[in-house]
């Protein structure tokens, strides 16, 4: 599952993603920096605070965004769950999130393909873990394929009418 | 017309090469089928029954001689030597090889012309009346707007994975020519008190399995918010659209559900929270700078002076009988526009051959300043024509099967390919358009009948807009045989309603002859002028049921 930080690929991620199930099972949080899901962390919020290491949620399009949003200023990191490359939340959620003004990690994670990755980094995404197999130095020339847009993008996001 | 900058040229031709690579990527097995059936609907491209199936984009169904041109150019080197316009005014080859599709797109590049966004779960190409700019009750030319959202939708990195695809309309003024209120987004120019110019906006219209009317969500939206407006009922609907089951997907679904207040609420609270006078209000210049390509063209003004028409509308009966059926008033004295018509006798509706495009290119150069418009009704319209030249265009068109004098006339139909070319249609079509087409070839029986429309679909899917006809056709699969569900009463037009089913479905074969019962109920019981829809409206389905299904003795 290769990772890609600001159009790089990183070896070492430094997040630790807990799962709802893992939660579930009692099994206890690992050190350093570790991301829950929102609502996990929703609830569990002053205790995740007091760790020492970063935090970060993980939220999908059944998510609550408004306690996302709130959340925001406490967290380092926000990954965005694709359950499959058609579900399109998660483009809308990345833009709520950066025009947020959140300056964190926007990391996409799930059902995530070289196809998509230009698209996912326009609406606010800096991270994505790539689909494995699909994975090859070819797919960083995604990012490069159109060089032109209309609508602005979370780098530049005057539309093409304001530049 | 609008022409390409730079940029817009730049994203065409990288397009091409970017799905030039995802195709090899794709038959060299590095792209899953999966994958690759999402990207290449972005690209208009089908896999049909026999073959694929190429959407090529009309934005808005305004077109110059040389895309006209380039379009017969593809039908006759990458085709079976015609094409098919669509109800959303696009073009859809049904024989391209997939490998060839990339060339396809590549020579649409060079004629400023692409297949992005024609399929898939995204915006597709946004539609207009046919008469803009020449239509005397218009407030605005919408097409400036129309170009605006063509740019703004075209790559949207947030709205290429919606629940479900996505369809906007846009009209000039009262008169409702683009099927404005079934259409996902319907926008309305309208003027408000203060004399500003603006829209009214209805969401949640379509058609498909559950058929709805649009509502309205804002009565008036001032034209600078036009696109943060739609970027907030995009964004509500792309987080809270059902995305579990995609005969539920729409976005008439989530208004229904909800309620078009409550969609209404969420919309208000996106817009106001962020789009609201942000990076997208127009500018001033921006809507200038549109409307700069769609100023009014070189009319000469003299053309009214002409006195030879008349002449020839006294001396000639079949041209008469064009004149009235297949031309329109146009706001400019001295000119016309003119309906070709793409419903010949015995070919199916919306079909053009390379040869036929070919002679319309030729003919806008020569009588229409060079534009060619396509329609809903799956005709097209050379919309500049001097008063003058029409005897000349006209004979022209007749000697090339492009004069059949039948527009707005029952065999005027809008018809789907259905199952002789759709992997979804569940009956074929264009045998019973033929069908129908036989049984009512007599001209002065047409015109008896008046203005009816007829629309037919091969499923449920409703591509042919059966459900908004005067008279609506669906084709039903019944145990592997054929059968037709007949609806009475339905409009696309400004009195958008559904039309209402006739009874149990009818076999192949009585399709025809259930229209000529249904029209005989008409024709007796029409007070002077009044028209089939009037009539049907009047009287309510009864009596046409009463009479199809009489028992037979």
């Amino acid at each position: 599952m290769p990772l890609l930080i600001n159009r790089e690929v990183v070896q070492n991620d430094p997040w630790q993603f807990v799962t709802a199930e893992a939660i579930e099972a009692g099994e206890p949080l690992p050190v350093g920096s570790v991301a829950v899901p929102l609502a996990y962390f929703v609830e569990h919020k002053a205790n995740l605070l007091a760790r020492s290491g970063e935090v970060g949620v993980t939220v999908n399009g059944g998510d609550d965004l408004q306690a996302l949003i709130a959340s925001l200023a406490d967290v380092s990191l926000v990954a965005v769950e694709f359950p499959v490359f058609r579900d399109g939340r998660g483009f809308s959620i990345a833009r709520k999130v950066v025009r947020a003004g959140f300056k964190g990690e926007v990391r996409a994670v799930g059902d995530v393909g070289r196809d998509r990755l230009e698209y996912m980094e326009s609406c606010g995404f800096n991270a994505f873990e790539v689909n494995g197999e699909s994975f090859s130095d070819d797919t960083l020339k995604a990012f490069t394929e159109i060089s032109v847009n209309y609508q602005g993008t979370a780098a530049d996001p005057r539309p093409i009418f304001r530049r | 017309m609008y022409q390409y900058n730079e940029v817009d040229q730049t994203l065409v031709q990288e397009r091409v090469e970017q799905f030039r690579d995802q195709t090899r990527r794709f038959l060299a097995g590095e792209l899953s089928e999966d994958d690759f059936l999402a990207l290449r609907l972005m690209n208009g491209l089908y896999i049909q029954r026999y073959a694929p199936m190429l959407r090529v984009a009309v934005p808005y169904g305004l077109m110059s001689s040389t895309q006209m041109r380039k379009l017969a150019l593809i039908a006759r080197k990458y085709d079976r030597g015609y094409g098919h316009i669509t109800t959303r005014t696009n073009i859809q080859y049904n024989w391209p090889k997939l490998e060839e599709v990339p060339d396809i797109l590549a020579e649409l590049a060079e004629v400023q012309m692409h297949a992005i966004q024609t399929s898939g779960n995204c915006i597709r190409n946004t539609t207009t009346d046919e008469y803009a700019g020449i239509n005397a009750n218009e407030i605005e030319d919408p097409r400036p707007y129309c170009e605006i959202i063509r740019q703004w939708s075209t790559l949207h990195p947030e709205f290429a994975y919606l629940p479900r695809k996505f369809k906007i309309a846009v009209t000039g003024g009262p008169e409702d020519r683009a099927a404005s209120q079934v259409h996902d987004i319907g926008l309305h120019i309208v003027r408000n008190d203060a004399g500003e110019v603006g829209f009214e906006v209805l969401v949640g219209g379509g058609l498909g399995r559950t058929p709805f009317i649009g509502k309205v969500v804002r009565n008036f939206l001032p034209k600078q918010h036009l696109l943060s407006y739609l970027d907030a009922i995009l964004r509500v609907y792309n987080l809270n659209g059902r995305r579990d089951n995609k005969y539920k997907a729409r976005i008439k679904i989530l208004v229904d559900a909800m309620g078009v207040e409550a969609f209404g609420e969420l919309v208000e609270a996106e817009w106001q929270s962020f789009g609201k006078d942000g990076q997208l209000t127009l500018t001033d210049t921006e809507i200038e700078r549109a409307k700069s390509f769609f100023k009014p063209l070189d009319y000469d003004l003299s053309a009214v002076n002409d006195t030879s028409l008349d002449q020839q509308l006294a001396e000639d009966k079949s041209f008469n009988a064009w004149y009235e059926r297949n031309t329109v008033a146009h706001k400019v004295d001295g000119y016309r526009a003119v309906v070709v018509s793409l419903k010949p006798l015995l070919v199916a509706p919306g079909d053009i051959t390379d040869a036929q495009m070919d002679l319309v290119a030729d003919l806008s150069d020569q009588y229409s300043m060079g534009e060619i418009r396509s329609t809903h009704q799956q005709n097209l319209v050379l919309g500049e024509v001097k008063k003058a030249d029409l005897y000349a265009l006209w004979k022209v068109l007749d000697a090339n099967q492009l004069a059949r004098a039948n527009v707005g006339t029952l065999t005027d139909m809008i018809c789907c390919p259905g199952f002789d070319f759709c992997a979804l249609a569940n009956a074929k079509t264009i045998n019973i358009a033929e069908q129908i087409n036989n049984c009512f070839d007599d001209l002065d029986h047409l015109y008896d009948l008046g203005d009816i429309r007829l629309n037919m679909s091969g499923c449920i899917n409703a591509c042919g807009h059966h459900h908004v006809a005067d008279i609506g056709i669906l084709g039903v699969d019944k145990k592997g045989e054929d059968w037709y569900q007949i609806t009475l009463g339905g409009s696309s037009k400004a009195d958008a309603r559904l039309g209402k089913v006739l009874g149990k479905a009818v076999a192949a074969d009585d399709v025809a002859t259930t229209l000529q019962t249904v029209l005989s109920v008409y024709v007796e019981n029409r007070k002077e002028e009044e028209s089939f829809a009037d009539t049907v409206q009047r009287l309510g389905i009864a009596p046409f049921k009463e009479r199809v299904y009489a028992p037979v003795n």
